[in-house]
């Protein structure tokens, strides 16, 4: 194992949302950790908190509904939510960065992708300090992005509104603004999801063909196993607010620990298999009035009654792979 | 562009020919003999029919029309029967003081309107959000002559610091006209001491015009500001490093003006309504007043002229609106240009 200070370094954060019933408690105690140069997957169902997380490592929870109640996140060992507020923007301009679901959502109408890419750039290398960069160089720069995302005719883009794009070529754009040189961890949150399917491979390798050029952190978001199988070396498993599994991608698809996770790994649906796959009994709790202890309990098969009463802290498997359930207590 | 413009254009020559024929027959079926109005009680009867024939009053409507709008393609508003001279020569004399008033209103009520909206957009539901929403339904209900005594009561009566009524102290020598608007003029002329003179004496009736239509436009922007602020590619600019400011002044203040710019043309035939009582508060010298003097004297070419001229302006100024709109907004431009 390696012993370096983690880039990303998420401890036991706790999220609230107040709304006009009450308080959902959404994130109950995430741990994730990611290295230098790892890519990471991040599954979990619609709704378990996977976006908020995310958001948080941001900055960018709707104030002042949301809260984060407890925990921290270090980023180089530093951590996030106790710098200073003026100090955010320089780690968003040089190695922070993220990829939204929506890629006609995140790009502005009214303005052509060249005025949002080219300040972006901008401001990007006015914070490595480069003095007296024209226009020309930040135009030739947002185009040289464009192309390696493999967009088509990149100078005619720039002039272009995101209106006028497909969605394939609208990610592309996120992409390109979000993948600057400096750019050492990116949150990638379901990059593809509102993509056609053949469009969504593409763009997929491509994402991760630069990822794996610059040694770029990822963090891959996504609710497809399938995605996550192909991209990412370890993965964390989501359910209602906290981190039920983790382990090695490839142990996980072998040996799945966990019963939420083995209830996903069900849900895949086989070519070979007749008729479609089983659904997981029950839904996602209320955040409102979340179950007593473990927090899948209502749904699980094999709850036991300390099951009820506590949440279960994570028990190590070996080897990397730590399940937050009562059955590993060992 | 310029194809829009111009169909825009003939577009409007339509409106205003519809409205022309509208105003025409309207003005004549109000009660009351206009040539007897003009000439007095004592007049007798053959000179008041002498006037009729002039007129061609005793000829049937599309006849009086059609010598009207003869002499109208012929640059001749006709005469007033009220000042006795030609309208042309009221309108020069009335509508660009009327215009200086309504366009410095127009102004006043974008840029507080504007830095309000965005400000209580922004610090939505603080004290500051709080104390703009009751000004604004305020400002709102408030008649805007009743702001303009309000203010005038304040200002001139009891501060003494604004002068109360006209646009240039009687003292003062008007500058040499070039546009019309006198403190334009004061400043081409270079008489800066005329122009500051002119721009005391309309701050008054100006902001009393602005003060609805600050309020309204505020709250519009406000809403979209509030609106868009949740959008993603807000938070995608914040995340991608581009400075606060100017996420809120260029990215975020363009989408949330396209509501406000729309409604700011209509509240432009709004502000002309209101200037007919303001400008009677502060004895201005415009064509509002003039407006209403004819109307009430029934001299039918003048109020012709007058709803016509209004007209035409209202229609320029939508078209403006509609112009500054879709540079805003691509969507509409592309939209066009697709058919």
């Amino acid at each position: 194992m390696r012993t370096q200070v983690p880039l990303l370094e998420i401890k036991n954060l706790h999220v609230q949302f107040k709304v006009f019933e009450g308080v959902l408690k959404v994130l109950n105690g995430v741990n994730i950790v990611i290295r230098e140069k790892e890519k990471v997957g991040l599954v979990g169902e619609t709704g378990c908190g996977k976006t908020t997380t995310i958001k948080s490592v941001l900055r960018i929870l709707p104030s002042p509904q949301a809260k984060i109640t407890g925990g921290q996140i270090f980023y180089r060992g530093r951590d996030i939510l106790t710098m200073q507020p003026r100090e955010i923007p320089g780690l968003r301009r040089g190695e922070l960065s993220a990829i939204f679901q929506d890629p006609l959502a995140s790009l502005n109408p009214v303005f052509t992708v060249g005025q949002q890419l080219g300040d972006i750039l901008k401001h990007s290398m006015k914070h490595q300090g480069v003095k007296g960069i024209s226009k020309k160089e930040i135009r030739s720069k947002a185009a040289d992005l464009l192309r390696e995302t493999g967009m088509p005719d990149p100078e005619r883009i720039l002039k272009t509104y995101p209106v006028q794009l497909s969605g394939g070529m609208r990610q592309r754009v996120c992409i390109s603004e979000a993948l600057r040189a400096t750019v050492k961890l990116l949150l990638a949150d379901e990059p593809t999801t509102n993509l056609d399917v053949t469009i969504q491979d593409q763009i997929l390798r491509r994402l991760d063909d630069l990822v794996e050029e610059r040694g770029t952190s990822i963090l891959l978001i996504s609710h497809s196993l399938g995605i996550v199988r192909d991209l990412t070396e370890r993965v964390y498993i989501m359910y209602a607010g906290t981190i039920v599994e983790t382990t090695r991608t490839r142990r996980l698809f072998e040996n799945p620990l966990h019963p939420y996770t083995k209830a996903l790994l069900k849900t895949i649906p086989k070519l070979t298999g007749k008729g479609l796959s089983e659904g997981i009994r029950g839904r996602i709790p209320n955040y409102l009035n979340p179950p007593q202890g473990c927090r899948f309990h209502p749904r699980c098969d094999s709850a036991m009654n300390i099951c009820r009463k506590e949440n279960p802290p994570g028990f190590s498997a070996g080897n990397d792979h730590v399940a937050a359930c009562w059955l590993f207590r060992g | 562009m310029l194809k829009y413009i111009g169909l825009r254009l003939i577009h409007s020559l339509f409106v205003l020919f519809g409205l022309s024929i509208l105003i025409f027959f309207i003005a004549r079926i109000m009660p009351g003999d206009p040539a007897r109005v003009a000439l007095g009680p004592l007049a007798t009867e053959e000179q008041v029919q002498k006037l009729r024939e002039e007129m061609h009053l005793d000829k049937p409507f599309p006849v009086q029309y059609y010598f009207w709008l003869r002499s109208v393609l012929h640059g001749d508003l006709g005469k007033s029967l009220y000042t006795k001279r030609p309208i042309i020569k009221d309108l020069n004399e009335y509508l660009p003081a009327t215009l200086e008033l309504v366009f410095t209103s127009f102004l006043i009520s974008l840029v507080f309107g504007q830095v309000s909206g965005v400000l209580s957009g922004y610090f939505k539901n603080t004290w500051f959000d709080g104390l703009s929403r009751l000004v604004a339904y305020i400002g709102v209900a408030t008649p805007s002559f009743a702001v303009a005594i309000f203010l005038l009561l304040i200002f001139s009566h009891i501060l003494g610091f604004i002068p109360a009524v006209g646009r240039i102290s009687i003292i003062m020598k008007p500058p040499p006209r070039v546009t019309g608007f006198l403190i334009l003029d004061g400043m081409i002329a270079g008489q800066f001491k005329v122009a500051l003179n002119g721009l005391k004496h309309i701050i008054l009736p100006a902001f009393s015009l602005a003060v609805a239509h600050i309020a309204q436009e505020g709250r519009v922007t406000r809403s979209s500001i509030v609106d868009n602020m949740q959008k993603d590619y807000v938070a995608a600019h914040i995340v991608h490093g581009i400075p606060t400011k100017s996420v809120i002044f260029k990215y975020l203040l363009k989408p949330s003006l396209i509501p406000t710019v729309s409604i700011m043309g209509l509240d432009f035939a709004f502000i002309i309504a209101n200037a007919f009582l303001v400008e009677l508060v502060f004895m201005w010298p415009g064509f509002a007043r003039y407006a209403v003097t004819v109307m009430l004297n029934k001299d039918l070419n003048a109020i012709v002229a007058v709803v016509l001229i209004i007209g035409a302006v209202f229609a320029v100024v939508n078209l403006i609106v509609d112009i500054v709109v879709s540079f805003l907004d691509p969507r509409i431009r592309l939209q066009r240009r697709g058919g």
